[in-house]
């Protein structure tokens, strides 16, 4: 039977996902080990409590509330001191955060703090005797390192959606708490939050690209493939060479060995034979999609899935099924 | 001795005493120098004294200008002659070729006569083409036609003044022994009836006109581009870009030598003496420009602009640096040079030929393609300016186009100029039953054949199928051979092109280092660019191989009648081979290319583009522009694309993979379904099976 | 300004890994090293700051074997002004360990500055940094994607999921330098050849216990080769099948 102790990170007096993903890992450790607790430290501006039941729903038995007006955005080492404040007093076998930006940077301070080591990114984790073992890819996820973590606490980042956050509803006791050191003495503080949206995502960033070549023919149709990107709504546009070169799009969406190098979760390489020059700067995309009328085209080399066709043709009724599925979700 | 032949002589020495001390002024200046061994081989030097310069091989290239300049320039080596008879003359009266047997005499009567005359008819065509058909390449880098006019008219002078000394002389004395000139002879009739003082006063008035000019002349020359008259012969005498030896082949740079921290020019003091010589050279003709792939698309490079900028610079700084402090080293010693003023001597000090003559842009490109020393008549070699140039930006100042970066950081990681595994090198062989190097040594087996594949057919999707039909050739001919699979690596071309000698040099010494492992003796490629730089520039690192070109490689085997091929005629084809700089200027295979083609497909229509062989023009991807950006102006491959379109050709073919690509990508963007093949690839597709 | 910069050797990532006999390691046959990227941008990042803003001393740490004066070196041809590097066997999977041999080390440098990479590229844990910064009691700024430095104060920008922070900090402090941040600079000649004769220290890296231990290496599963789904826009509905059900990226 061992207590976990998990951090639900929140943003703008709203839980993030990841919160619940902590918690959900906290919930599974906890039962493993035999039914302990799960403790999870919400901190934020006033109002943040209100939150509190939402992390009840994935399995938090207790939620340590440290409201306080200098905890409006992140304040890391009053977040630092305080979670570390919590964590030793009580006596957690693991203490779970994110490996979101905020978890990666809070989590570290923590485990220095208390004197103990942890493991960054896991995607899976359980205890096993005194330890806990976790595994975490490593080498830009060419291996899976399996980690063992002999300290007490256990302190670990879990890597944002390796593990769905699961419902473990429970009515959460609220505890109150105060920030351990004052957040106005932090070295470091937040001055301004610049909240994403309406901004465009940077072909660097993207975890989708849809990419152009000369196959679209003209400027024109790039429309088509704005369309399909929008339809992901969260894909950026890129573009080959040549078609940069002909002043189809500018110069900074080229994508290949003289333009920018990605590797996003998904490539939509449309009307793009492949040429070395392209395929330099985005071979190492997770997931390949090649659309071009020559079947003997070397982008169907690289590809995870193909289809040989008019991509002009293709692109609406792509953009229309992209669509729906995501309305359905 | 009467008084005037005294003043004569004083005259003269005078004047040849002051062109000697500019001939050796500028001799000085290439003290400032560095080093350049170009003693070696006088024979071949010789021969390409003979035919480059005497013979005007290079000149006559150009159908226009070329003979134009030629009847000028034999005119000038055969009238010298006269000259020396008229200048020793006037000095000493008595002296005269007459002692020569009469039919002798009365050759070179007759050929004075003949050449002034057709030079004088040259001139005037010099002088319409200048001023009425404004030829293209004589404009542009800011030239003037002053100096050239000028001349002109001073060599016009020459001719008109000489043939009114011998038509006056005549005309007094009908039986001179010059009577053999016909042209004097007949100029002369109508002159007899004046009278014979008139004819005597004008006679010394345009001898001496004629010998004073002559005179000017010699010192005008230091002062102007003609300069070329003296500076070409030795110019071309030491010029590598004929031979001796592999052309092209790029000077070695020591790394390793001790106390050296100055890699590559960004000034003329750190060129070579040769390099500096050609500045003298360099008469603005702009052969050299009007070839360029990158001045023809409208790019800022002028391979004559970093020549005269060569110049001006020398003429610039090296009177400084020398303590020429001769009121006539501040002036404009030689033409064009760049005379911006009353700058101080701290201010020429602080600047250099890099970036304040010679921009950065305009040395990223430069394709390497060759086509501007190939056409240049005097033995300039550009590339040697624009390469030591790219080598002080990369390894002194790491400058480059930001784009080149990963191709660096590649080739040093990978060993490939795209971030690719090594360890996927030899992928494209898969299931081919093709061993390599480590696998038949270990079977204690050696093959005939190396084949060396290189990264694009390692890694290119469409030079792979150049890859898998080459190897098809090779095992259809029963051809024992090899790859090297992973152990291959770049062999460095990409980096030295760019200036990146210690890239290059640590990837050639890791290939040579494999190659002395394997105890390989010949070696088989079908890119151009590993085939030269194997064959002809690893010797300089100790790699001595025989490198031979897979179009060469695969004509033989066909000769032999090792290949077994489809018998029929096949298919009715009019094709277009585009012919590589780095195999064809560089290496000069022009031939075995298209007999391959020809032996694969007898009926097959080769057409020529309009710019083929040795004039044929680059795809845009040498020296490393495979790997930059193409801003400026129209991109290189679109042009040849549409040149080699133009032949109306129902297939291209290229034996390069670099000039697959880009010509490939070419035909692309003209919309135009024009197939690209690969020799290779013709052949094996008629591969009897 | 004086600068630390703490950089790791990692192996180039472009390779196929084998895992050695051991089955704990990556089999280093064949393997070529550099220093981590990010660590490549947090030496430039440095250089720049000490370039634009006058003199100062940039100085480059690396823990580990006497390999890892390769890098050093490579830091020092980029601009760097000496290294110094904390001799150990190995370099230990515990990073708070790592951040104690670290921290004994800056401690006394008088550094302003102190530069990490946002993450190792190979074991990529992201840990070092912060836990030197709390170790050495400086504010931390972590990935950042910009960075000012004036009057003794920084401000950067810190990237997180689908928004920005913008953080201030007061100097000394300890910054892991993040995508956005200026590529490592490409050493010349001239700088490789200064670089021998810069000072590189060696001492013995003052090492921790270790609480955390790597247990095992393996290969994640191949991934399946590409196939041709269909022709026309007939195909794309099993395209979005397969992209739905298959490669779970809708």
């Amino acid at each position: 039977m061992a207590n976990i102790f998990a951090f639900a990170e929140s943003r703008g007096g709203a839980l993030r996902r990841v919160a619940f993903e902590t918690v959900s890992a906290a919930r599974a450790l906890a039962d493993a080990s035999g039914g302990g607790e799960v403790h999870a430290l919400l901190a934020g501006a006033a109002g943040v409590a209100a939150l509190a039941a939402e992390l009840g729903k994935y399995g938090a038995d207790v939620v340590i509330v440290v409201e306080h007006a200098g905890l409006a955005n992140t304040n890391v080492e009053a977040l630092a001191a305080t979670a570390a404040e919590r964590i030793k007093s009580g006596g957690y076998r693991a203490a779970i955060f994110s490996a979101s930006a905020q978890g990666r940077d809070l989590a570290p301070r923590v485990a220095a703090k208390l004197g103990v080591s942890m493991a960054g990114d896991v995607t899976t984790l359980e205890l096993a005797g005194d330890a806990l073992v976790v595994t975490h890819p490593a080498y830009a996820g060419k291996v899976i390192a399996t980690l063992k973590l002999t300290g007490s606490p256990a302190i670990v980042t879990l890597r944002p959606g390796a593990r769905a956050a699961v419902e473990a509803a429970r009515e959460a006791r609220v505890e109150s708490a105060q920030p351990v050191s004052d957040p106005a003495a932090s070295k470091l503080v937040v001055k301004e939050m610049v909240v994403g949206g309406g901004a465009k995502l940077d072909i660097g960033d993207a975890p989708v690209i849809v990419s152009g070549g000369r196959g679209l023919k003209s400027a024109e149709n790039f429309k088509l493939v704005e369309d399909l990107a929008a339809a992901f709504g969260n894909a950026a546009v890129g573009a080959t060479r040549a078609v940069t070169d002909d002043g189809w799009r500018p110069h900074s969406d080229q994508i290949g060995q003289t333009g920018r190098q990605v590797s996003p979760e998904l490539y939509v390489a449309l009307g793009i034979s492949g040429a070395i020059q392209h395929v330099a700067g985005m071979r190492n995309s997770r997931t390949i999609v090649a659309i071009n009328k020559d079947k003997d085209a070397p982008i169907f080399k690289v590809a995870d899935y193909g289809i040989v066709g008019d991509v002009i043709e293709i692109l609406p009724v792509l953009t229309a099924a992209v669509k729906e599925a995501r309305s359905k979700g | 001795m009467r008084t005037e032949n005294a003043v004569f002589l004083l005259v003269l020495l005078l004047a040849v005493g002051f062109f000697s001390y500019n001939v050796q002024r500028l001799l000085g200046y290439l003290s400032i120098a560095l080093p350049d061994d170009r003693g070696g081989h006088p024979l071949v030097r010789l021969k390409n004294v003979i035919t480059v310069a005497f013979l005007q091989k290079k000149i006559l290239r150009d159908p226009v200008a070329g003979p134009m300049h030629a009847l000028i320039f034999w005119g000038f080596v055969v009238l010298t002659a006269g000259t020396a008879e008229l200048l020793l003359n006037g000095s000493f009266p008595a002296f005269s070729f007459a002692f020569l047997p009469a039919s002798l005499y009365g050759f070179y009567s007759v050929s004075q006569d003949l050449f002034g005359a057709l030079v004088l008819g040259a001139i005037a065509f010099a002088f319409y083409r200048r001023l009425v058909l404004h030829p293209e390449r004589l404009e542009g880098d800011n030239l003037g036609h002053s100096d050239a006019l000028l001349i002109l008219g001073a060599i016009g002078g020459l001719m008109v003044t000489m043939f009114a000394v011998n038509a006056l002389e005549l005309a007094r004395d009908p039986d001179s022994i010059i009577r053999a000139k016909p042209l004097s002879l007949a100029l002369s009739m109508p002159l007899r009836a004046l009278p014979a003082g008139l004819l005597t006063g004008a006679h010394a008035l345009f001898w001496w006109t004629h010998a004073l000019l002559v005179l000017a002349f010699l010192n005008y020359l230091p002062y102007s581009k003609h300069l070329h008259i003296v500076s070409s012969i030795p110019n071309v005498y030491f010029s590598n870009s004929q031979g001796p030896g592999p052309k092209g082949v790029l000077r070695f740079l020591d790394l390793e030598a001790e106390n050296v921290e100055q890699f590559g020019a960004a000034d003329v003091d750190q060129m070579t003496w040769k390099d500096l010589l050609d500045g003298y050279t360099c008469t603005e003709c702009g052969r050299c420009t009007a070839v360029c792939p990158a001045h023809l698309t409208g790019k800022v490079l002028s391979p004559r602009k970093i020549i005269i900028d060569t110049r001006r610079r020398l003429m610039e700084k090296a009177p400084l640096l020398v303590g020429d402090r001769s009121e006539l080293a501040h002036h404009a010693l030689v033409h064009g040079e760049g005379d911006e003023g009353a700058r101080t001597a701290t201010e020429i000090l602080e600047h250099r030929l890099l970036d304040n003559f010679i921009t950065e842009e305009e040395l990223w490109q430069c394709t390497t393609c060759r086509a501007c020393i190939q056409e240049c008549p005097v033995g300039i070699e550009h590339l040697d300016h624009i390469v030591d140039m790219r080598r002080n930006l990369v390894l002194m100042e790491s400058r480059f186009p930001p784009e080149v970066l990963p191709t660096f950081e590649s080739l040093e990681r990978n060993g490939s100029p795209w971030a690719f595994r090594p360890d996927d090198r030899a992928k494209w062989a898969d299931g081919l039953d093709i061993p390599t190097m480590a696998e038949l040594v270990e079977r204690g087996e050696s093959p005939e054949i190396l084949f060396w594949v290189g990264c694009m057919g390692s890694f290119d999707d469409r030079s792979k199928k150049i890859s898998v039909a080459f190897a098809r050739i090779l095992q259809a001919a029963g051809v024992p051979f090899a790859i090297l699979g992973q152990e291959e690596s770049c062999n460095g071309d990409p980096a030295r092109r760019m200036g990146n000698e210690y890239l290059y040099q640590t990837l050639a010494k890791q290939n040579i280092e494999t190659l002395t492992r394997y105890d390989v003796k010949t070696i088989v490629t079908f890119c151009p660019h590993c085939f030269h730089q194997i064959g002809n520039e690893y010797p300089q690192l100790g790699g001595n191989y025989e490198v031979i070109h897979h179009s060469t490689y695969i004509e033989r085997l066909l000769e032999a009648g090792r290949v077994p091929l489809d018998t029929d005629d096949g298919k009715v084809l009019t094709m277009a081979y585009h012919d590589s700089c780095y195999l064809g200027r560089y290496n000069d295979v022009y031939d075995a290319p298209r007999e391959t083609l020809r032996r694969a497909l007898p009926i097959v229509t080769l057409v020529e583009p309009e710019r083929t062989r040795d004039r044929g023009m680059c795809c845009g991807a040498g020296g490393g522009r495979m790997f930059m950006e193409e801003t400026q102006g129209k991109r290189i491959n679109i042009e040849r694309a549409e040149q080699l379109l133009a032949t109306g050709a129902d297939m291209l073919a290229v034996a390069c993979p670099f000039c697959m690509t880009m010509i490939s990508d070419g035909v692309k963007a003209k919309d135009s379904d024009v197939p690209v093949f690969d020799i290779s690839e013709v052949v094996a597709s008629r591969l009897r099976t | 300004m004086k600068i630390a910069v703490c950089i790791k050797r990692v192996p180039d990532m472009e390779t196929r890994f084998k895992i050695a006999a051991s089955g704990t390691a990556v089999d280093e046959a064949g393997l070529k090293y550099d220093m981590s990227d990010f660590d490549g941008y947090a030496v430039e990042t440095a250089l720049q700051l000490n370039e634009k803003q006058g003199p100062g001393e940039t100085v480059v740490i690396s823990l580990g074997p006497d390999v890892v004066q390769e890098q050093l070196r490579k830091a020092l041809s980029m601009g760097a002004d000496r290294a110094v590097q904390l001799k150990a066997d190995r370099v230990p999977t515990d990073g708070l360990s790592i951040a104690g041999a670290l921290a004994a080390e800056l401690k006394d440098g008088g550094y302003d500055l102190i530069f990490f990479g946002r993450q190792a590229v190979d074991s990529a844990n992201a840990t070092v940094g912060p836990m030197t910064a709390e170790l050495l009691g400086l504010p931390c700024a972590t990935a950042v994607s910009t960075l000012d430095i004036a009057n003794g104060r920084g401000t950067a920008r810190r990237d997180l999921e689908g928004a920005a922070e913008i953080v201030e900090f007061a100097l000394p402090a300890v910054v892991t330098i993040d995508e956005g941040m200026p590529r490592a600079r490409y050493p010349s000649l001239k700088g490789i050849m200064a670089a021998k004769k810069k000072p590189l220290e060696v001492k013995p890296a003052q090492l921790g216990a270790e609480s955390l231990t790597l247990e095992k290496m393996e290969l994640p599963p191949e991934r399946a080769a590409g196939r041709i789904v269909g022709e026309g826009p007939g195909a794309v509905p099993e395209l979005v099948r397969l992209l739905h059900t298959e490669a779970k990226v809708l």
